[in-house]
């Protein structure tokens, strides 16, 4: 089973590719059929493809991603066989020795999993034959959907050109340019003379596909999750049986947790109705825990979501963002601020799992000049206590920043950029006795229409301190104009 | 009035920092009245030669600007910066030397500083230290340390409108007084303007390898670090009275200026009791005997005399003196070589053997004098071109004789281009990968002028799109800005004293090489001296030719030879010198040259210069007779009616030469002597700034105002702003004339000598083997593979052949040699040399004797190189991966070797003939057997394609359809979207055009076919023939199918592109 090279989806008629960096140069990793059909090519240089197809579309090529998308293909075929292999980058490998009769025959179970396949979009070959070696041959150099009858691959592979035989790049270039174009000729070459030439590897995998020797195949297993099950003898559907099912599979796996010294910042319980459908509900916390009486609270409020249908025979859960964390702190002498910790973060996760998770946060400085946005909100407990970067003290900002500046009026200052000697704000005169500024700051042109960009779209700001000794971060909006009066706001009280 | 001089400014050469060019900050500075300005880039001088160029363009222009010569020390040990100015020569050198210092111990581009290395040359230096951001007690101790060793230091402080700045400037005045370094204003400018300020984020963006989203504190506040004019640091500084004074006295006290590098050449060695003139005198008439056996002319004799006169007037004796010394080195080292440039127009550089250029030459009138004025007092130019095998000797022997610490190559700056500056621009403003993809592949070639609507909407973005108008906008901005120094090509610079005590030096990439910080036209500028020590390919291939000839040296080929321009005149030049391009080609037969300066002509004409000056065509037809030579002439009143004549004639009333154009500047629009530099200058550096602009409304109203036609004289300064990009003057013309008829000559005479000269030189020029082959071929060489038995590494003369040259003499067989095999080393090839000397005559003995690899042995089978030995291909590479791999082994214990061949006997399929055909393309990238396209012959007449020979004869604007291979394809910018094909087939080649609209609706085939055949129309001009494309047929996947036995093929999925060759692009 191979999964074609097609990643188009939306608009069929563009062609569109995958970029990699080969050794500095750009070239193409993947095309679609539509580019192929253009004649562009894996390998081809990215200037020289689109010299040609001007309009082709160009993504990164992400092999991480193409990886996890086969382990998940991988994955899915379980549902066919347990043993799948996945062969790297594009195809894998389903041992349907002894199951394909749950299907009813090799033919409708390939008819079935072609099916399904398909219903997912996925463009594919696939063919079966008695070893992986003649399934691979016929899947990539083949007719899509043969079967080859038992012990009568050697025949379809024949006519097949040698890198049919997955050999080494090098040596099956080189086997064909001695006028060996298919493997049939290299069936009836004498043994020793052609191991002596292209090495015992040439022939090991011409006896692969013939089956005259085992190919082993790594299968995959899941590695081992996270994870916890519970299965009832009655289905169950009543709230307060959901809820306790819930606790349980929770301590169950906390259990685990807390023996093997980790804690999840994240547990998703999954309730499997009778009809096959499974009903995931999620919580989250802010330092991860094991604590299956907390985890539980936390689903708790969730679990209305639920509906039992005709009742529930399992439920799983599992757990994600495991990493390790120290034994519990209970002892009278523990550390003050970890009792602090202790007491804050069920409170914390208390609120945000009612309020919802982005309403709980704290507040830290975001790099940018622009005051407004200099300040950033970040999550309510975090492991490092604060970010090193703060606020640059030399550029001091108010304890209170309005969130709109207000207009202030009847301001007396010195041209083009003296401190205000008083304004009006709120309708009360403050004189100022002292001052400092001031500071200039520009705006983020590149957020600004071109034409509206301008050197003098500054902010003035000034810190000054009234008669009273009230202080307020007061700015002028723009480059002192003699043609136009100046227009000044209040953006912030000091203390 | 208030006195201000700027003593902090950064350029765009303190990289990805400074947002202006030096020449912009001094223009800026001097329009705010300021008295002086310095540029003081990171641990760097590269950029002071322009500022103070800019300053003497300034002053000309009646200013009284000073751009100051320091530069801003980063030091690694934790020292706070300075700027330092050097007051006196003596104190420059030193500030050089301490540069060169701490960039010879970095990489290449970096400059490793400690305090220790300043002190040991900081004196006579007149230090400002540069405070931190934090004003803590490291720094005040730092400080006092400073001022405690240095005598001469400053306190520099800048108002940028931070919040605290008052308090900030009242701080470092309390510590400047406490101690003895006073402050001094500055402000610390990165751009001349405040509208620079986007393009400084940006670059700032650039460096710290983010965009501008993500970029935060890491950029400016605001707009403030520009220049500000002596009124505004005024009152900045108001509360600190004196402050802004201080920067008057500091650069008061500067008294070094770059003028005072100028002509410090050094001595050449003479002979005991002579002075370097009457060494060169000596050498003059010595030479002067030996070009002239039949005793010097009068004309001649009083030229000489008249040269050496001002070569001694303008003290250039020892420069004569040093290009000699390498010509006379090289010539012994038998490397042939030629001199051109300027000053190589003089008869003295043809008596020294400098140039093979007579200039006395009836018709070519270049006497030097008038290139090398009195008061334009800069260096003469002389490049010499060497064989580019063997340039790397020359090279060599320049570092021997003046020593590391005199000789070094010239820096080249690297400017951002159009690509380059979108693609990062784009990337610091957030665009995506395949979107600054997009944009940077609408610019075709390295140069152009930004990235224009049309091809935006092309690549399907919208050009009007907020984002791409801001990366395009910037991008502008970006284009030209300095991105790092590399090493010139051979530009050597030679200095009397200690070289790092005139300009920095430090490592370039390659190990074992230095480069100085300035690049040519800095040394220009300066007017120091430089020799450029260049490669030049067909020098390589010319010097094989006379070896094979029996020639030694250009001066011995007989003088026009009426068979070589017959031969021209018939487009019949593939692979001469110049002339063999498509361009070239198509002009030959209409400009039937017939003597030596015809050549000239051709060379200088088929250049973007007079293309895009429309020369052309005027020409041509004033030659044909079919329009009449007339010279335009200014109104009566203004002057002579012949004033053009005498420059002009020559080229039929057309200007062709930069030379003269400089000359109609001069005559026809009055320019004075230096305004005329000036422009020549702004010619020569026109990418950098780009102020020919300026010169262009001079010399139009100027010729205009005389009573000259206004379309006349805007046709010639067109073809001014044409020589800015690609300068071709006569001098450099005629030089390479030399080399045309040298190589037409050769290529004339004995085409198999020709053949091989080029085959051992490649990789040169303009056609690949497989074309130079044919022409040979075609010119009755006749041309054997490479074979194990007979071949060595290069391609070689054997027995005379059944050929005949011009003179009814035998041509000799030319035999390939290894070197034509892909992959194939030369080692290999000598061994196996090696081995058939010794006897060896099997593939078994040659595999053992000779000990190579069977990688090798494998090469060569695929080559077909086996087959003197009765082996075919494929039995030969049977044979070879039979071979033991460790062949060593085997030598040591032939016995076992022997046992091994027993071994049942295989039959491999036969190879059909466009398998084989197919396959020697694959690895010799040409094949003797049988042209492709002869086996595609019955398919291209069934689609009804003519061969491509058959072209010729057919009458004017007949629609007819021919196809073949695709060699080249070129899409000239001069061209205007047109793109040109060049396609072979067994016949001939045949020269397609594809105009813009046939190209844009069918571009994926004419940019992406190997095998192809148009269909369209015929367009004949005399002997020219061209095919105008009106459809394609696309046969590529045809070619794959040569590599198919016969019979149904497997099915086989793959990347096989059909490709026999790859054809030259230029896009």
């Amino acid at each position: 089973m191979e999964p074609g090279s097609g990643r188009d989806d939306s608009d069929k008629a563009c062609p569109f590719a995958l970029v990699e960096n080969v050794r500095g140069a750009r070239r193409l990793a993947a095309v679609s059929l539509e580019a192929a059909r253009l004649r562009l090519w894996p390998g081809q240089k990215v200037t020289d493809a689109v010299a040609v197809v001007p309009d082709l579309l160009t993504a990164e090529a992400e092999p991480e991603k193409d990886a996890e998308a086969l382990s998940a293909l991988v994955d899915w075929c379980v549902r066919f066989s347990p043993a799948v292999a996945a062969d790297a980058p594009d195809g894998l490998f389903l041992d349907v020795g002894g199951v394909a009769h749950l299907f009813g025959g090799e033919a409708e179970m390939l008819a079935d999993f072609q099916g399904r396949l398909a219903a997912n979009g996925l463009p594919f070959r696939c063919t079966i034959a008695d070893t992986p070696g003649a399934a691979w041959a016929l899947a990539h150099y083949g007719a899509d959907g043969t079967i080859a009858p038992p012990a009568g691959q050697g025949e379809l592979i024949a006519p097949l050109p040698p890198a049919a035989l997955r050999l080494d790049p090098d040596a099956a270039a080189q086997i064909e340019r001695l006028g060996l174009r298919r493997i049939g000729q290299l069936m009836e070459l004498p043994r020793a003379p052609l191991a002596r030439r292209f090495g015992q590897a040439t022939l090991d995998r011409l006896d692969q596909a013939l089956g005259r020797t085992k190919e082993a195949l790594t299968f995959r297993r899941p590695p081992t999750p996270w994870v916890a099950r519970l299965a009832f003898f009655e289905p169950i559907s009543a709230p307060e049986d959901l809820a306790r099912v819930a606790h349980d599979v929770t301590a169950k796996l906390c259990e685990r947790l807390e023996r093997e010294g980790q804690g999840a910042r994240k547990f998703e319980v999954c309730f499997h109705r009778v009809d096959g459908k499974a009903l995931p509900v999620a919580v989250g916390l802010s330092l991860p825990g094991r604590d299956a009486a907390r985890v539980a609270k936390l689903f708790a409020p969730k679990l209305e979501t639920v509906d039992p249908g005709f009742g529930i025979d399992v439920v799983t859960i599992a757990a994600f963002e495991v990493e390790p964390v120290s034994g519990r702190q209970v002892k009278l002498d523990a550390r003050k601020d970890a009792a602090v910790e202790d007491g804050l973060a069920p409170l914390v996760d208390r609120l945000a799992n009612r309020l919802g998770e982005d309403r709980v946060w704290r507040a830290v400085p975001v790099e940018s000049h622009v005051p407004e946005l200099s300040v950033g909100r970040a999550p309510a407990l975090n492991d490092k206590p604060c970010d090193q970067s703060s606020w640059d003290p030399e550029a001091p900002r108010p304890v209170r920043l309005f969130r709109r500046p207000e207009p202030v009026e009847d301001v007396l200052a010195l041209t083009p950029d003296d401190p205000p000697r008083q304004f009006r704000w709120r309708g009360r005169l403050h004189r100022v006795s002292r001052a400092e500024g001031p500071e200039r700051l520009g705006e983020e042109w590149w957020k600004r229409e071109i034409e509206e960009v301008s050197a003098a779209h500054v902010r003035d700001y000034y810190r000054v301190e009234d008669a009273d000794g009230q202080r307020f971060w007061l700015f002028r909006a723009g480059l002192y104009d003699p043609r136009e009066p100046a227009k000044w706001w209040l953006h912030g009280l000091f203390g | 009035m208030t006195r201000y001089a700027e003593l902090q400014a950064a350029s765009n050469f303190s990289f990805l920092r400074g947002a202006s060019h030096p020449g912009e900050l001094v223009f800026g500075a001097d329009a705010l009245g300021m008295e002086a300005i310095g540029i003081c880039d990171r641990n760097s001088l590269a950029g002071v030669v322009r500022a103070w160029s800019e300053m003497q363009r300034r002053r000309e222009a009646g200013s009284t600007i000073r751009a100051l010569t320091g530069c801003r020390l980063d030091f690694e040990d934790g020292t706070p910066s300075l700027l330092v100015y050097p007051s006196d020569r003596e104190a420059y050198g030193r500030l050089t030397r301490l540069l060169t210092l701490g960039q010879r111990r970095a990489e290449k581009g970096e400059c490793h500083l400690r305090w220790t290395d300043f002190l040991d040359h900081a004196q006579g230096q007149l230090a400002l230290v540069v405070p931190p951001d934090r004003l803590d007690a490291k720094f005040e101790a730092d400080l006092r340390r400073i001022s405690g060793e240095l005598p001469d230091v400053w306190l520099a402080a800048a108002r940028r409108y931070g919040a605290r700045d008052l308090q900030r400037l009242a701080r470092l005045q309390g510590l400047a007084q406490a101690h003895g370094a006073p402050m001094v204003a500055v402000n610390d400018v990165l751009y001349h303007g405040p509208e620079r300020r986007a393009l400084q984020d940006v670059l700032t963006c650039i460096r710290e390898g983010c965009t501008i989203h993500e970029a935060g504190l890491r950029l400016q506040a605001n707009a403030e670090r520009h220049l500000k004019s002596p009124e505004e640091m005024a009152r900045l500084f108001a509360r600190f009275p004196g402050a802004v004074e201080r920067s008057v006295e500091i650069a008061g006290r500067i008294g070094f200026d770059l003028s005072q590098l100028r002509y410090e050449y050094p001595d050449e060695p003479v002979p005991p009791g002579k002075t370097a003139i009457q060494h060169l005198h000596d050498l003059a008439w010595e030479g002067a005997a030996w070009r002239f056996p039949a005793g010097v002319p009068e004309r001649e004799r009083k030229t000489i005399e008249h040269e050496l006169h001002l070569i001694e007037k303008l003290d250039f004796p020892n420069y004569f003196l040093t290009v000699h010394d390498i010509v006379r080195w090289a010539r012994e080292q038998g490397i042939l070589c030629q001199g051109r440039g300027s000053a190589a127009n003089s008869l003295v550089c043809f008596c020294l053997g400098i140039t093979a250029v007579d200039p006395t030459k009836p018709g070519q009138d270049l006497l030097f004098s008038r290139f090398i004025s009195e008061t334009r007092g800069e260096p003469p130019d002389i490049d010499v071109d060497f064989e580019h095998e063997r340039r790397e000797e020359v090279m060599q022997y320049v570092y021997d004789r003046y020593g590391r610490d005199r000789a070094a190559i010239v820096a080249t700056v690297i400017h951002y281009r159009p690509r380059m500056a979108i693609r990062q621009v784009g990337k610091a403003l957030g665009l995506t990968e395949d979107i600054t993809a997009a944009l940077a592949n609408t610019v075709w070639g390295s140069y152009g002028d930004g990235v224009p609507d049309a091809h935006i909407r092309q690549t399907g973005l919208d050009p009007d799109a907020p984002e791409i108008r801001r990366a395009t906008a910037l991008a502008q901005e970006l284009l030209g800005f300095p991105r790092h120094l590399s090493q010139h090509v051979g530009g050597y610079v030679l200095t009397k004293r200690r070289l790092d005590e005139t300009v920095p030096i430090g490592n370039a990439a390659m190990p074992d090489r230095t480069f100085i910080e300035w690049d040519k036209d800095d040394i220009d500028a300066l007017g120091l001296m430089k020799v450029d020590v260049l490669a030049l390919g067909m020098l390589t291939a010319l010097k094989k030719s006379f070896d094979l000839l029996g020639i030694a040296d250009v001066a011995e080929i007989p003088q026009e030879e009426p068979g070589v321009y017959e031969m021209l005149s018939k487009a019949d030049s593939v692979g001469v010198f110049q002339v063999e391009s498509r361009a070239q080609m198509s002009m030959l037969p209409r400009m039937r040259p017939s003597t030596f300066y015809d050549l000239v002509i051709e060379v200088a004409i088929v250049r973007p210069g007079p293309i895009q000056g429309d020369m052309v065509h005027p020409y041509l037809r004033r030659r044909e007779g079919k329009e009449q030579v007339e010279y335009p002439s200014p109104a009566p009143e203004h002057g002579r009616a012949d004033e053009l004549e005498s420059i002009l004639k020559k080229t039929l009333g057309v200007p062709l030469f930069q030379e003269q154009a400089m000359r109609i500047a001069i005559e026809a629009a009055k320019f004075s002597d230096s305004e005329a530099d000036g422009l020549r200058r702004s010619m020569a550096t026109f990418r950098h700034y780009g102020s020919v602009g300026e010169y262009g409304v001079k010399f139009v109203e100027g010729m205009v105002a005389r009573g000259y036609d206004p379309a006349f004289a805007q046709r010639c300064f067109q073809q001014i702003e044409g020589f800015g990009s690609y300068g071709f003057p006569e001098s450099h013309a005629i030089s390479f004339a030399l080399l045309v008829y040298a190589s037409a000559w050769v290529k004339w005479k004995r085409p198999d000598v020709f053949c091989v000269a080029l085959l051992n030189s490649q990789p040169m020029g303009f056609y690949q083997p497989a074309q130079l082959v044919r022409d040979a071929r075609e010119h009755g060489v006749e041309v054997r593979p490479p074979d194990v038995l007979a071949s060595e590494w290069d391609c070689a003369l054997e027995e005379p052949g059944r050929g005949l040259g011009p003179e009814r003499d035998p041509l000799r067989v030319v035999r390939l040699g290894f070197r034509q095999i892909k992959g194939f080393k030369k080692e290999d090839a000598d061994l196996i040399v090696q081995a058939r000397q010794a006897g060896a005559a099997t593939l078994q003995e040659i595999a053992l004797a000779s000990g190579v690899n069977r990688r090798a042995l494998e090469l060569l089978a695929e080559a077909d190189a086996f087959a003197s030995l009765g082996l075919s291909r494929r039995d030969a590479l049977w044979a070879v991966k039979g071979l033991s791999t460790d062949i060593r082994a085997q030598k040591e214990a032939p016995l076992l070797a022997r046992q091994s061949l027993k071994e049942a006997q295989v039959m491999l399929p036969f190879m059909s003939a466009p398998q084989e055909v197919a396959e020697d393309y694959r690895t010799t990238s040409l094949s003797l057997k049988a042209h492709p396209m002869t086996f595609f012959r019955e398919e291209l007449a069934r689609i009804g394609a003519v061969p491509c020979a058959a072209l010729a004869g057919m009458r004017d604007r007949r629609r007819v359809s021919a196809g073949g291979i695709v060699l080249v394809r070129q899409r000239p910018g001069t061209a205007k979207g047109v793109v040109f094909l060049t396609l072979e087939d067994e016949t001939g080649i045949a020269n397609v055009v594809v105009w813009r609209d046939v190209f844009e609706a069918n571009r994926r085939t004419v940019m992406g076919a190997s095998f192809l055949v148009v269909h369209g129309q015929l367009q004949k001009e005399g002997e020219v023939v061209h095919l105008v494309a009106e459809r394609f047929t696309d046969l590529s996947p045809r070619l794959g199918a040569m590599r198919d036995d016969e019979g149904p093929a497997p099915q086989v999925r793959s990347n096989v592109t059909g490709r026999l060759i790859r054809s030259r692009d230029f896009h």
